[in-house]
Parts: structure tokens; sequence; C-alpha cells
């Protein structure tokens, strides 16, 4: 390390093209349609319709918060004109262009709504439905009719879908046609539209967050919510760029251009933003409700403080929290690539776990009935959290590989690095002091 | 008395040879700098440093720097405040428990929106509070101690040339109590690794 500034790096294009991307691209294209067409298979022929759709729910988040991640990651970049990060861009600009097309996947909850069933993810998509069950829901529930009905929610979704697919093509035609012209004026643009970009940014994943997550229980509410959300998408982006990295370098690529030195500061926004911030968020969510103490309101965290789920709530304070700021703290486990694979690995896993525990619990119908916490544990202390759910499972990987696959498309045939950026040699200088 | 001895003191000053604090090389850039300092690092003085207008990257392995052991001592600053919050608090908040602090002291139990006395959810604000505060506090603290900082005056400041160290040049300085220091040879091995000039700074009283 001492004399990297003595020699240049490889800037020839067998250094910079992923000869191995179109292999990978339709390899994990094939596993994805496969593992996808399993999973909904299997979750149809359960024959809970609510489930299977909550489980496919799992999958499109946890598939939305990867590349919003990214997405995340390239305007946060711009926004604060940062020199290091040009090197290591590209797979977070690949991952955002995703963007794109994923409102394919948003496709099998509008054909819900088109049919008619989208009370089976949804409460209060019918209060009718809702009424039957609880009486008391449903009316505080009617209250919200104007935000949460029906025609506004497919509106409010195309708007979401509309902005991240603009964003994501915006920074990824940018910085790629800047590849071919070598035009500084494209980075002022992008840094420019930064601003604006991290405002649409912020407003879509905070709504998003509260239409396709929060409303499924459609009583309960978070003002944090959206940040929480935005903390599993910076998580779950962070992590997958920093493995597509270590992934294309292990198959040759980017030698001696992204160095320990970006490692270091690849692991350092996620050990900030997916370690710390996280817990930070989740735990002043908790703390608020806690010792607000209103029924409304803890509804929420009880059916996830009993069974299974109790257990899934320590999984995630230690593994989401604990365990990983110990591990990634030093310096030397964010420079080396195998601590370092370890470690993101590890936070993907626990950003999937995160969106399963948003997801999947039900509040229960039969709160009223207990007078205490104590009480309402020990009768459903053998709830489950049916986390082995094979249909679940499969689609969430599915999702998961679509993802990887289409990155490695866009990847191919382009430049992994953004070749002609004018801050490209800031980064290839860059040390951490 | 009081007249006599300082007259005496001046007059020793004025009269003794002045002792040599260090040898300041000048360097005309960064690149020249880096070069020297690995020079003279590899030479294998101890007491001496770079003087540079803004960062260099490089500086510090050119320079043989060690790791600061800062980060390891702010942990344990931290994981001290971490404590520091959750004791006060179940000392504060529990029942009959005194402790001896000039007089004797006792916990002051008291019900807030009914939770139990001894909450770890309610304590662990304080608790994260205290780490930070400690660990901001070490990190200043112990960066100011460990290079024996504050100091009102440097005999580099005494030098005209060193002025221009703020500006556009660069410099070295090597201490006239490293145990390798030989005046005419240590200027020898800075004018061999480059300098444009070096001139001797000599200790003030």
């Amino acid at each position: 390390m001492a004399h990297d500034h003595h020699h240049a790096p490889d800037l020839s294009a067998g250094n910079l093209t992923g000869h191995k991307l179109g292999a990978h691209s339709r390899n994990l294209g094939i596993a994805a349609v496969a593992l996808l067409a399993v999973g909904a298979w299997l979750g149809y022929r359960s024959g809970d319709a609510g489930h299977f759709a909550r489980a496919y729910l799992v999958a499109m988040v946890f598939g939305f918060a990867i590349c919003l991640g990214g997405l995340f990651f390239v305007t946060v970049q711009h926004l604060t004109r940062a020199g290091w990060s040009v090197v290591v861009r590209r797979p977070a600009e690949a991952l955002a262009q995703n963007l794109r097309w994923m409102w394919i996947l948003f496709l099998p909850i509008a054909w819900m709504g088109w049919k008619g069933t989208l009370v089976d993810l949804y409460p209060w998509a019918d209060l009718a439905v809702l009424a039957s069950v609880s009486e008391a829901e449903a009316k505080l529930v009617a209250n919200k009719a104007g935000f949460l009905n029906q025609k506004f929610f497919f509106v409010r979704a195309a708007i979401y879908l509309a902005v991240w697919a603009g964003l994501g093509a915006f920074f990824w035609g940018a910085s790629t046609r800047q590849d071919r012209t070598g035009e500084v004026a494209i980075t002022e643009t992008q840094r420019k539209w930064a601003g604006p970009a991290m405002i649409l940014f912020g407003l879509s994943t905070t709504f998003a967050s509260f239409d396709w997550i929060m409303s499924l229980s459609p009583a309960w509410f978070s003002t944090m919510f959206g940040v929480y959300f935005f903390a599993l998408c910076a998580t779950c982006g962070l992590s997958v760029m920093t493995l597509v990295l270590l992934r294309l370098q292990r198959d040759g690529q980017l030698r001696g251009i992204v160095t320990p030195e970006h490692y270091q500061d690849l692991g350092k926004m996620l050990f900030a933003f997916g370690i710390v911030f996280w817990a930070y968020i989740a735990f002043s969510q908790f703390m608020l409700i806690w010792y607000g103490n209103l029924p409304e309101e803890t509804a929420w965290y009880l059916p996830r403080q009993v069974g299974g789920w109790l257990w899934l709530s320590w999984a995630l304070l230690f593994g989401h929290f604990v365990f990983p700021f110990v591990f990634l703290i030093s310096r030397w486990p964010k420079r080396w690539p195998s601590t370092l694979a370890v470690g993101c690995a590890w936070m993907l896993l626990f950003g999937f776990l995160d969106v399963f525990y948003l997801v999947m619990p039900h509040i229960p119908h039969d709160l009223g009935e207990y007078a205490t916490y104590g009480e309402f544990a020990a009768k459903h202390a053998s709830d489950s959290t049916h986390l082995a759910d094979p249909a679940l499972l499969c689609m969430t990987a599915g999702v998961l590989l679509l993802v990887l696959s289409g990155t490695a498309r866009a990847l191919k045939g382009q430049s992994l690095l953004a070749l002609r950026d004018p801050s490209l040699g800031e980064s290839l200088a860059f040390q951490n002091m | 008395m009081t007249t006599i001895a300082t007259d005496t003191k001046t007059a020793a000053a004025v009269q003794a040879p002045a002792r040599t604090s260090c040898l300041l090389a000048e360097f005309e850039n960064p690149a020249q700098l880096l070069h020297a300092a690995e020079v003279i690092r590899d030479k294998g003085y101890r007491y001496w440093d770079c003087h540079t207008p803004f960062p260099v990257h490089g500086l510090d392995q050119a320079m043989g720097v060690q790791r600061t052991i800062l980060p390891v001592l702010v942990f344990f600053a931290g994981a001290a405040g971490c404590t520091t919050g959750l004791l006060l608090q179940l000392f504060t908040n529990s029942f009959g428990f005194t402790i001896w602090a000039m007089v004797w002291v006792t916990g002051y139990p008291f019900l807030i929106s009914g939770k139990p006395a001894l909450s770890i959810p309610a304590f662990i604000p304080v608790m994260f509070e205290l780490t930070i505060l400690f660990s901001a506090l070490s990190t200043v603290g112990l960066m100011l101690l460990m290079n024996h900082l504050p100091r009102h005056h440097h005999p580099l400041f005494t030098s005209d040339r060193f002025r221009r160290a703020s500006d556009d040049r660069f410099f070295i300085s090597i201490e006239a109590r490293d145990p390798r220091f030989y005046r005419s040879k240590t200027e020898a091995d800075l004018k061999a690794a480059g300098a444009v000039a070096v001139e001797a700074v000599n200790e003030e009283d």
C-alpha cells in the first residue's frame, strides 16, 4: 500500500469490461425465473391467498430495497460531489437502473386490485370484510379512507414506480453517456439534479413504505416508518453493491482500481446506515411506542413479541446491530475482502429478515380479550414465524437473482467504472487519512 | 534580590551560545517531501516531523508513522460511558441501596407512566448519550494529550522561512534531542534527501 502513488492503475479494456457478465446474467436470469415459478406454484398450491400475497410482498419489497439502496448511493455521491466513490459508483448505478423494469414486480399486486382481491393483502381495501373481523378497527380505518382507498393507492404506486424508474434511468443514462462523450457537463447536470432527486427519493420511499408495508396493519401508524424503510434500503443496497464489486474483482476485473481504501469506505457506509442508523431508528420507534403505551400503537409490536416472533425480534437486535457492530467497527474487517464479504452477506440476510419481520406478522383480532401482556404472550407462545416457508424463500431468492441478473446484463458491454468522470483521478488516488 | 536574580538570568542568556532546537529543511513540492521523508525515515531518525500547507496523501507511510492507538482508547472510553449511564440510572432509580459518597446517598425511585423503576428501554437513551459524550471528549482530550498540546509556542515559529509552511513550502524538522542528531551529519542527510535549504533553529529561553 505504501507505494500506491508510484504506479498508474490498469485502465485497459480487459480490466474494465466484465468478460463473465454475459454468462452470469443468463444463468442468474434462468435460475431467477425458475425459482419465481416454483415459489409462485407452491404459494398458489398452499391455498392461503393472504399468506401467498404477503410472501410475495416480502420478495418484492426486498428487491426494491436493494435497488433503492443503489439509487440512494448514487444520488448521495452526486449530491455531495464525492470524488472518492467514482470507481465504485457504476455497480450502484447498475443496481438503480433495474428500477426501470422493476414496475413489473408490482403487477401481481395491481392484478389483485383489478380482480378485487386486494383485501387478501391489505385489510383496508374492503372495509366491509374488515368490519366482519373487527368492528372497532374498521371504524378507525374508515377515517383513513381518503388516503387508503384502492384508486389512490394504485395512482400513488404508479407515481413511485415512475419516479424510481426515471431516476434510475437518468443516472444510468447520463453516466454511460459520459463514458462515450467524456463531457464534463454531464457530471454537472447529475450534481445539479441530485438535490431534487434526493427529495423525490425521500418522499417516494417514505410513502411507498407507508402504502406497501405499514398499511398491512391499517389502524397502526408510525411517522418513523419511512426512515426505517430507508435504513432497510441502505442495508440491502450497500451490501449488494459491495458484494457485486468483490465478485467482479474475484472474476479478475477492476484489479488495482478498487482498493482496500474504497472497500473501507463502503464498509463505513454500511456500518453507519445499515447497522448504527438502523438500530437508532428501530429503537427510537420502539421506545416511543413502549413509553406512550397506547393500545393502537403497541398492537403492532405485540404479535412480534410472542412465540417465534420474539426470537426473530431478538435475532434482529443482535444480528442486525450488536454482532455486526462489533465485527465491522475495526479498520481491518472493512479492508480485507473476505471479512467484508462475510459482513455484507450477513447484513443482506438480516435485511431480508427485517423485511420478513415488517411484512409477515398479523395483528391478532383477539387482542382485546387479554388483561395483560403476559396472558397474551402465554396464549400465543406457540405462534410460529413460518420462516421456512418454501414459497416465500423461493420467491425471495428469485427476486434477488432477477435483480442480480438485470444488474449483470446492464453492466455487460459497459465499462465497470465511470471511465471519464472528471473526478476519476481523485478516486483512483483515494486514501483514507 | 529579585532584580539581581533577573539580571543574572538575562546576562547568562545573552552570553551562553544559543542551543540548537532543530534543523529545518525546506522542499518545494510534495513529491520532494515524500521522497525526503522516506530517506529520513530509513536513516533511523525518531524525533522529526513534516510540515505542509495541506494534507499530503501517503505521508504517514513515507514517514513510517505507526497507526495511533487512539481508536482503541476511545472504544474503551465509550464503553465506560455506556456503563456509567447504566449504573447511574440503576442506582438513582433503585430502592434501598445506599452508597457512601461524602454522605450516605440512596436511590430515589420515581414512577413514570407506570413503568417499572428499572426499565432498560428507558435507560438506553442516557446510556447512548453518555457513550457519545465520553467518546467525543476522550477523542479530543487524548488527541491533545498524545500530541503534547496545548503548547503556547514552539522554536520553529522564530524562523521566518517556516512561515511559508502555511502557504507554499514543505518542511522537515529534525529535533536536536534525536539520538542520531549530529549537526553536520544531519544537515548533510537533509541536503542529500533533496532539501533546497537547511537552517538551524535555536532554542528559546
